[in-house]
C-alpha cells in the first residue's frame, strides 16, 4: 500500500509517519522546514513553500496523489482539517475524520473515533480514503536511511495572505511531564495563580489548565490547555483544580495514571472521572494541602 | 453597505445529560433534550454583530428534526431574522450536510456563510471547507475578526502556530471559534418576540448518504476508583499520601 501524509506540524508528522510505517510506504508532504523529517522512513518528504492557504495546500496533495497512492492521512489541525475536506470532495474520496486508531482487515479499514463531545468511542468499517488522524496516532521511529526530499511552491489562490504573526512558543511541554497541576475556570481570577504556582512547585509538576482558562481569560498560554481541542497527557497525577470534568477536557487528561479533582461542586461531572475527590473551595483546601506536603 | 449573511445552526443533544448504561456501555439517548451547539452560537453572535456593523440581513439553516424550533427560536432572540429548518438529519456526515446545506444556500441571496469551526458533538471540524469547495467560494477558516469592506472580507485565522491576516473575495465562507466572540444572552423582550416569529420547515429532498457501518458505539472504559471526600479533614491526609508516594 502506498500512503500519502499530510501534517502542517513537526511532532505528528512524525507521528503519522511512525504509524504509516506498520502497513505502508509512504510519502511526507509538511508546511514545516526541519529536515529531521526525513529520518523516519519516508520514501520522499516533500517541502510545500508558501502560503499556507488549504485550498492550494490541497490542490498540490491532489496532484501527488494522481501519481500514485492508495490512501491519505492528514494530521488533524486547523489547517490539516480544511485541506482534508477540500481533497475529499475534489477526488470525490469517502473520508474519516478525527480518528485515533486504524486498521485493516483484509481491504476493509475499521476506524475509531470519538463521538457524542467524547462520551463515547465509535468503531466504524468504512470505503474511507482520506484520514484526519489525531495527535498520538502512533510513536515516530527513527530509520537508517534519510528520505530524500524536494520542494513544491503551494500555488497561488483567491485567499490573499496578508500577513502572518507566528504564536510566542515558550516552550513548555506539558505533554511529557509526570505530575499536573491543572486549574480551570474555579480559579476565578488570575491572581489565584499565584497559589497553584505554589503546589506545582511542591509536587514538582507543570501547571496546565481548561480552554476557557487558557484561551479565553489567556491566564495560562495555549501550550497548557488539556483537552480534545488542546494537548493529551498522561501524568503519573493529574490534579484538576476547579475544573467541572466536561467531556471536552476529559478527552484530553483519560489517559492520566491517578486522577485528583478539587471542586467546590459535589455534582460537578469531574468527580466521576477521578480517583481521589475533595468536595471543598479550592482557596481553603489548596493552602492547607501545600502546607501538609 | 448591507450584506445577506447566513448562518449554520446546529442542534445537538445534551451532552451533559447522556447516561452510559453500566451493564452494557452504551449511550441512553431516550428522553435527552435537544440543545444550542456551542459553535453554532459564536457564529450566530458574529453574524448578528456583522448585521449591526453594517446592516443586512441575518438568516438561519439548519439541517435537523423538528425538535430543531427550540434553538432557532433562540437564535432569533439573538437577532437572526429569518430561519429554515431541513427536517431528515440522521447522522454526522459534513459532506452530505454541505450538501443538503448549499441546495439551501443557493435559493437564499446570500454574501456571506457563517459557520462554527468544529461542533461540540461530532467534532469533525470539515463541514466549512467541505461547503466552501461545493460552493466554489473561499473559505476564511478560524476567523477571529472579521471585517468587511466593500467586496472583500477580511479576517484573521488563527491557528495552532501563528494568526494569519487574510483577505478574500465575498462571496465567502467563514468559520469561527469559541475565542471569537461571547454570545449575548438575549434579553426577554427578545425571547418574548421570538415565540411568535415563523419558522420555515422543510423536509429534506434528496436521498440520504450514509458513510459507514457502526460496528461499536461504546463508552470508553473508565476505571477510576471515585473516591470522594467531603470533609476535608478526612480527605487531605488521603491525598497527600497518593501524592507523596510518586513525588518523592
Ligand atoms: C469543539 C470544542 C472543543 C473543546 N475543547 C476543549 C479542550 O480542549 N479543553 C477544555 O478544557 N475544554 C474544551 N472545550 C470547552 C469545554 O466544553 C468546557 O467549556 C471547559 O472545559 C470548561 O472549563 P472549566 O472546567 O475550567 O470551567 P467551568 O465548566 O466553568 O467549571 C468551573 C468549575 O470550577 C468550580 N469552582 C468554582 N469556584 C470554585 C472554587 N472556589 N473552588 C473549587 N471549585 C470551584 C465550579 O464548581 C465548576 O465545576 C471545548 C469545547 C468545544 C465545543
Ligand atoms: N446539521 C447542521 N445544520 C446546520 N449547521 C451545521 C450542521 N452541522 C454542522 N453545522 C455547522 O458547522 C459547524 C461545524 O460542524 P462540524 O463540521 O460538524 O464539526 C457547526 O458549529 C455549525 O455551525
Amino acid at each position: 500500500m502506498r500512503t500519502l501524509i499530510f501534517a502542517d506540524n513537526y511532532d505528528i508528522a512524525k507521528q503519522i509517519m511512525g504509524r504509516a510505517l506498520q502497513d505502508s510506504q509512504f510519502t511526507l508532504m509538511t508546511t514545516e522546514s526541519n529536515e529531521d523529517l526525513q529520518n523516519y522512513g519516508a520514501e520522499r518528504v516533500i517541502f510545500l513553500k508558501g502560503q499556507p492557504v488549504y485550498s492550494c495546500i490541497g490542490e498540490t496533495i491532489i496532484s501527488e496523489f494522481k501519481k500514485g497512492y492508495d490512501f491519505i492521512l492528514i494530521g488533524s489541525t486547523t489547517i490539516g482539517r480544511d485541506v482534508a475536506a477540500y481533497v475529499s470532495n475534489k477526488l470525490n474520496i469517502d473520508y474519516m475524520p478525527e480518528v485515533f486508531n486504524y486498521r485493516f482487515e483484509g481491504n476493509k479499514l475499521i476506524t475509531k473515533r470519538f463521538s457524542l463531545g467524547g462520551k463515547v468511542v465509535l468503531e466504524e468499517e468504512s470505503s474511507a480514503k482520506v484520514l484526519t488522524v489525531t495527535p498520538g496516532i502512533g510513536e515516530g521511529v527513527r530509520s537508517e536511511k534519510k528520505s530524500p526530499s524536494e520542494e513544491i511552491k503551494i500555488p497561488d489562490g483567491p485567499i490573499k495572505v496578508l500577513g502572518v504573526n507566528p504564536k510566542q512558543s515558550q516552550g513548555v511541554d506539558i505533554e511529557k511531564a509526570d505530575v499536573i497541576v491543572s486549574v480551570g475556570r474555579g480559579l476565578g481570577k488570575k491572581e489565584g495563580l499565584a497559589l497553584i504556582e505554589q503546589l506545582a512547585k511542591k509536587v514538582k509538576g507543570e501547571i496546565a489548565g481548561s480552554r476557557p482558562v487558557c484561551l479565553d481569560y489567556h491566564w495560562l498560554s495555549e501550550e497548557r490547555q488539556v483537552g480534545y481541542s488542546g494537548k493529551k497527557v498522561r501524568p503519573k497525577i493529574y490534579i484538576a483544580i476547579g475544573i467541572s470534568g466536561q467531556i471536552q477536557h476529559i478527552a484530553g487528561m483519560r489517559d492520566s495514571k491517578t486522577v485528583i479533582a478539587i471542586n467546590k461542586d459535589k455534582n460537578a461531572p469531574i468527580f466521576q472521572e477521578c480517583d481521589y475527590g475533595l468536595v471543598a473551595d479550592l482557596y481553603k483546601a489548596v493552602p492547607k494541602l501545600i502546607e501538609m506536603l | 453597505m448591507p450584506y445577506n449573511i447566513v448562518v449554520l445552526v446546529k442542534q445537538i443533544p445534551d451532552l451533559e445529560l447522556i447516561k452510559i448504561n453500566k451493564d452494557t456501555g452504551a449511550p441512553v439517548l431516550e428522553g435527552v433534550p435537544y440543545r444550542f451547539e456551542n459553535l453554532s452560537k459564536n457564529a450566530v453572535e458574529a453574524a448578528v454583530r456583522l448585521k449591526e456593523k453594517y446592516g443586512g440581513k441575518v438568516t438561519a439553516i439548519m439541517f435537523g428534526n423538528e425538535k430543531g424550533t427550540q434553538v432557532m427560536k433562540e437564535a432569533y432572540a439573538m437577532g437572526v431574522d429569518d430561519g429554515y429548518i431541513i427536517t431528515g438529519y440522521t447522522e454526522s456526515n459534513p459532506r452530505f450536510t454541505a450538501k443538503v446545506l448549499a441546495n439551501k444556500i443557493k435559493q437564499i441571496p446570500h454574501d456571506i456563510i457563517i459557520l462554527g469551526n468544529q461542533s461540540a458533538d461530532s467534532m469533525s471540524g470539515m463541514l466549512g471547507s467541505f461547503l466552501a469547495t461545493q460552493l466554489n467560494y473561499p473559505l476564511l477558516s478560524n476567523a477571529l475578526k472579521i471585517e468587511i469592506n466593500d467586496k472583500t472580507v477580511t479576517a484573521s485565522e488563527g491557528t495552532e502556530k501563528f494568526v494569519a491576516d487574510e483577505a478574500a473575495p465575498l462571496p465567502c465562507v467563514i468559520s469561527v471559534t469559541q475565542e471569537t466572540n461571547e454570545p449575548r444572552f438575549p434579553p426577554v423582550m427578545m425571547i418574548m418576540k421570538a415565540g411568535q416569529k415563523k419558522i420555515n420547515i422543510e423536509p429534506l429532498n434528496l436521498p440520504a448518504e450514509s458513510y459507514s457501518k457502526v460496528l461499536s458505539k461504546l463508552a470508553p472504559k473508565s476505571e477510576r476508583k471515585r473516591i470522594i471526600f467531603e470533609d476535608m479533614d478526612k480527605g487531605l491526609p488521603e491525598i497527600v499520601k497518593v501524592i507523596k508516594e510518586v513525588v518523592k
